[in-house]
């Protein structure tokens, strides 16, 4: 049940990501700019080799910028990326290990090739998942969806997904009651007892079916045709291109040239 | 099993989104011949039912461990295994972007692994074949738990050889194929029992929603769901072939000739315009350029070098970071400030 | 409220059902969700007979299962394959006329989750008009319409799932008033409102003058809304008549099933109240025990 909670509060989570206020007035970027950007900022950080540690923490301005400037909410962030960095760091725990080579010393201690490598690996990881939960936050998911479709998704999948996503909280709602009403009759017992498997399951499936069979007629009624007719978004054209170009610069500034030890050398007064 | 971001190269990526994606656009094709309008609404619930399901803790009598049902599989008995694809993308896509499970660029890896999988091997060769001559509750428990397991199976061997092409890991293949396999083993039972105790259910319950037995007297005839010919039996299975080969070709190609080739290429640009960097005689730019000379490539086996740049990226780190958020607070002040006034 | 661009002769002026001799069975099948009954069909609806006219308002009744929703789903061709004569608009409910009946009507299902599903109030009521081609403008000027006659304007923009029940119900009714239909079928409005949201049902709806049929057990709803009744006793119409005869009508009512509506027994101002909160228990019931069950974990 705390998953299914977990779920529900961090849709709201997402759903309020942003800063209401901001959404009509000041935003006028297409939520397909966005979409491309932050497509092009995780496929930037996945290009830095394993050693690139500080090429890629350049790329950390982005998420600050985006971060900042749009007012995301990062309080759920610990969540999110916890699952993901646990991930990555099992997948490279091995190479503190495996590769020994001694990349530079600080002080006594050694730095090796395995550790720079795992930390990369953990950098990676986080950033690419705080930009995606940046994407949706900023866009909705039917900013997403829309800009699906001017991709040429095809439009069975789009609406496919515009009606998962709003059915999801029903039924995680749902779920959560069954569980509530099976766990006061059943005390003690962490999840749903083997014998109930079937039916526990079953019956919101079976419940989930017959609502789809009113949402379609209800979208029937209302003169639905095989395709959600064309949101109308508001954007300003101009903003979006120009979002587009100036990130689109900065990924490929960030990936040719270390810009924190540019920063620094001149900071220090190295030639 | 869903894979990260960081976990994939781009060219891997790319391939595995090629191959999802022809299989979606074999699956939109087939939908479309179907024309069924409520199709789609019941998709689009489904699939946040299986969402909703796969928050649903069961426990495993005798372990105290809990396991989740298995979407591709579930969704392919009830909706038939191509809507069941495109509905499993749509749910891999919400994970991906609500629930940070898997990535954006992972995708096409996940849907592969998961969907792919679930749908085709799982439902259109397993349950299929074994609900040809009709259905029942024994033969539903074993297509379950056998599609289950051979699904996992093959989704694990995926992960394992995606992540080994992507050139993340130092493991050693064998290792790495000696840890996923038996987890996911025991996962796949698991599952198995688990969708199988759902669609005993639905059989008792409205056997008519389980996929082939909208006929009366249930089981597959001829002029059923295999008609159009794009998802025959034989067919089916030499598109797998010729899917797996093209797979296999390219992730070898990707894996022999650079970890990610992506990111060689990007390197090779990045020196040549450092190259072309040099030949200018700007003040700053040649500082600029000097300072690139400088980069950890260069300077790795030269410890002393080394930890100097890494003290020159710690300063400059923050001095930029610094910089970059001031900036933006400073906008944000003045943003909010108008839009107060006005 | 009219559209004005609909060619069909007597559609735009009267906007009636005639239903005659009209019949409905189901089939049943293996396992089809239908229990009751040893043939092959089941018969829902025998030989209704009842005309509504243009702007009235009529009241369905009757108790659970009787066929109030099968009769308002017939109006609209939701269910196929009646006996008997059966208009609306004056144009025949059968396939070629769907279209052109669906355009006019609006049904507001029992269930609003099922009937909202897109993710915001805006978009939700922006459907119908958009599937009918109108121009963006056309489109944004029926939505703040529609949610003006539902005073909702304030929660254009909010998240469906983060709304109140009453409130879904209001943006439900809103998506069909987007649609400017000229028949209204509502399927138990009442259902799962609080007395507060319920007055302001009432106070809506006879706001609105279209045709407008209401399926409901909720006596004191009817009562409130409309002028006249058709009672509904297993599968036939037992009663047609002004609803404050039908439901004062102890005997009839009690023979089909019901209770006397609270709003008529005068005297007993207590019971009222007792029953009112009483039948509106599943919901405040609910919720309440969910705050209580959270309280009484923290405590232990």
């Amino acid at each position: 049940m705390d998953k299914l909670r977990r779920a529900v509060r961090r849709i709201h989570v997402v759903d309020d990501g942003k800063n209401p206020e901001n959404i009509k007035n000041i935003n006028p970027v297409h939520p397909l700019a966005r979409l491309l950007v932050t497509i092009g900022y995780i496929l930037t950080v996945v290009s830095f080799g394993k050693y690139d540690l500080w090429g890629l923490a350049g790329m950390i301005l982005y998420l600050l910028v985006t971060g900042i400037w749009e007012e995301i909410s990062v309080r759920d962030m610990p969540g999110r990326l916890f699952p993901v960095l646990l991930l990555a760091g099992m997948a490279g725990i091995a190479n503190p290990f495996l590769d020994r080579a001694v990349l530079w010393r600080i002080g006594g201690f050694a730095v090796t090739g395995g550790m720079v490598s795992l930390l990369t690996l953990l950098l990676k990881a986080g950033f690419c998942v705080t930009a995606s939960c940046f994407l949706i936050m900023e866009t909705g998911m039917e900013g997403i969806c829309y800009s699906l479709r001017r991709l040429h998704v095809p439009k069975e999948l789009v609406t496919v997904l515009l009606l998962i996503y709003r059915y999801l909280m029903v039924l995680l709602k749902e779920a959560e009651r069954m569980m509530q009403a099976y766990r006061l009759r059943a005390p003690g017992q962490k999840g749903i007892h083997g014998k109930a498997w079937g039916a526990f399951a079953g019956q919101l499936l079976l419940r989930s079916i017959d609502r789809a069979e009113t949402v379609y007629e209800s979208m029937l009624l209302r003169g639905y045709h095989g395709e959600f007719a064309g949101q109308n978004i508001r954007w300003g054209k101009g903003a979006s291109f120009c979002y587009l170009f100036l990130w689109a610069a900065a990924f490929a500034g960030l990936r040719m040239f270390p810009v924190f030890q540019m920063a620094g050398n001149l900071l220090r007064g190295i030639p | 099993m869903h894979m990260a971001d960081a976990l994939v190269a781009p060219v891997v990526a790319g391939t595995m989104y090629v191959c999802s994606g022809a299989a979606m656009g074999c699956s939109i094709r087939k939908v479309r011949l179907e024309s069924d309008p409520k199709k789609i609404p019941v998709m689009g619930v489904m699939g946040a039912f299986v969402f909703a399901a796969q928050m649903i803790n069961f426990t495993v009598p005798g372990t105290g461990s809990s396991g989740h049902l298995c979407g591709g599989m579930l969704l392919s008995a009830v909706l038939g295994p191509e809507a069941g694809f495109l509905t499993m993308i749509g749910v891999l896509l919400v994970q991906c972007l609500m629930f940070a499970d898997g990535g954006l660029l992972a995708l096409g890896c996940n849907i592969w692994n998961m969907a792919f999988y679930g749908c085709f091997i799982g439902a259109m060769v397993i349950w299929k074949q074994m609900m040809k001559k009709g259905i029942s509750k024994r033969k539903i428990m074993a297509a379950s738990v056998l599609g289950c397991m051979v699904t996992l199976q093959l989704g694990a061997f995926s992960v394992t050889l995606e992540t080994l092409a992507s050139g993340i890991t130092e493991l050693p293949f064998g290792a790495f194929v000696a840890v996923m396999q038996p987890i996911h083993l025991a996962i796949g039972l698991v599952e198995g029992l688990i969708t199988a105790a759902v669609l005993v259910f639905i059989h008792e319950a409205r056997p008519e929603l389980l996929w082939g037995c909208q006929t009366a007297g249930c089981g597959f005839r001829n002029g059923g769901t295999g008609k159009n010919g794009w998802f025959t039996y034989k067919g089916t299975v030499a598109a797998l072939l010729a899917a797996a080969a093209v797979m296999g070709g390219l992730l070898s190609l990707a894996a022999s000739s650079k970890p990610d080739g992506l990111e060689w290429s990007m390197e090779q640009v990045a020196r040549t315009s450092e190259l072309e960097a040099e030949g200018d005689a700007y003040g700053i730019a040649e500082r600029i350029q000097e300072a690139t000379a400088v980069l950890p490539d260069y300077a790795w086996k030269d410890s002393e070098s080394a930890a100097g740049t890494a003290f020159s990226g710690i300063v400059g780190g923050a001095a930029v970071i610094l910089l970059c958020v001031g900036c933006c607070f400073l906008f944000r002040f003045f943003r909010h400030r108008t839009a107060k006034n006005g | 409220m009219g559209h004005g661009k609909d060619k069909e002769p007597g559609f735009e002026k009267k906007f009636g059902i005639k239903a005659e001799h009209l019949c409905f069975s189901y089939p049943i099948g293996n396992g089809n969700g239908i229990i009751n009954g040893s043939g092959k069909e089941k018969q829902v609806l025998q030989d209704i007979h009842f005309h509504v006219a243009d702007k009235e308002s009529v009241g369905l009744i009757g108790a659970n299962g009787v066929g109030k929703s099968t009769l308002l789903k017939l109006l609209v061709g939701l269910a196929n394959g009646y006996g008997g004569v059966l208009r609306v608009g004056g144009l025949d409910v059968e396939k070629k006329n769907l279209a052109a009946i669906r355009k006019s009507t609006g049904y507001v299902f029992q269930d609003s989750d099922s009937q909202l599903f897109l993710s915001t109030v805006y978009e939700d009521v922006a459907f119908g008009p958009r599937n009918y081609g109108y121009s963006g403008e056309e489109v944004e000027r029926r939505v703040a319409e529609a949610l003006k006659q539902v005073h909702m304007e304030e929660l254009r923009d909010r998240q469906i799932y983060r709304m109140s029940g009453g409130q879904k119900k209001l943006a439900s009714l809103a998506t069909i008033l987007s649609m400017e239909p000229q028949l209204m079928l509502l399927d138990e409005p009442s259902a799962a409102l609080d007395p507060r949201n319920r007055r302001n049902l009432i106070h809506i709806l006879n706001e609105i003058a279209v045709t407008k049929v209401i399926a409901s057990h909720d006596l004191d709803f009817i009562l409130d809304t409309c002028e006249r009744t058709l009672l509904l006793f297993d599968g036939k119409i037992v009663r047609d008549g002004k609803t404050e005869e039908i439901l004062g009508d102890r005997k009839l009512l009690e023979e089909s099933g019901l209770e006397l509506p609270l709003g008529l027994k005068g005297q007993n101002n207590n019971q009222k109240k007792e029953n009112g909160i009483g039948s509106k228990g599943d919901f405040g019931a609910g919720k309440g025990g969910t705050h209580y069950r959270g309280g009484s974990g923290k405590v232990f």
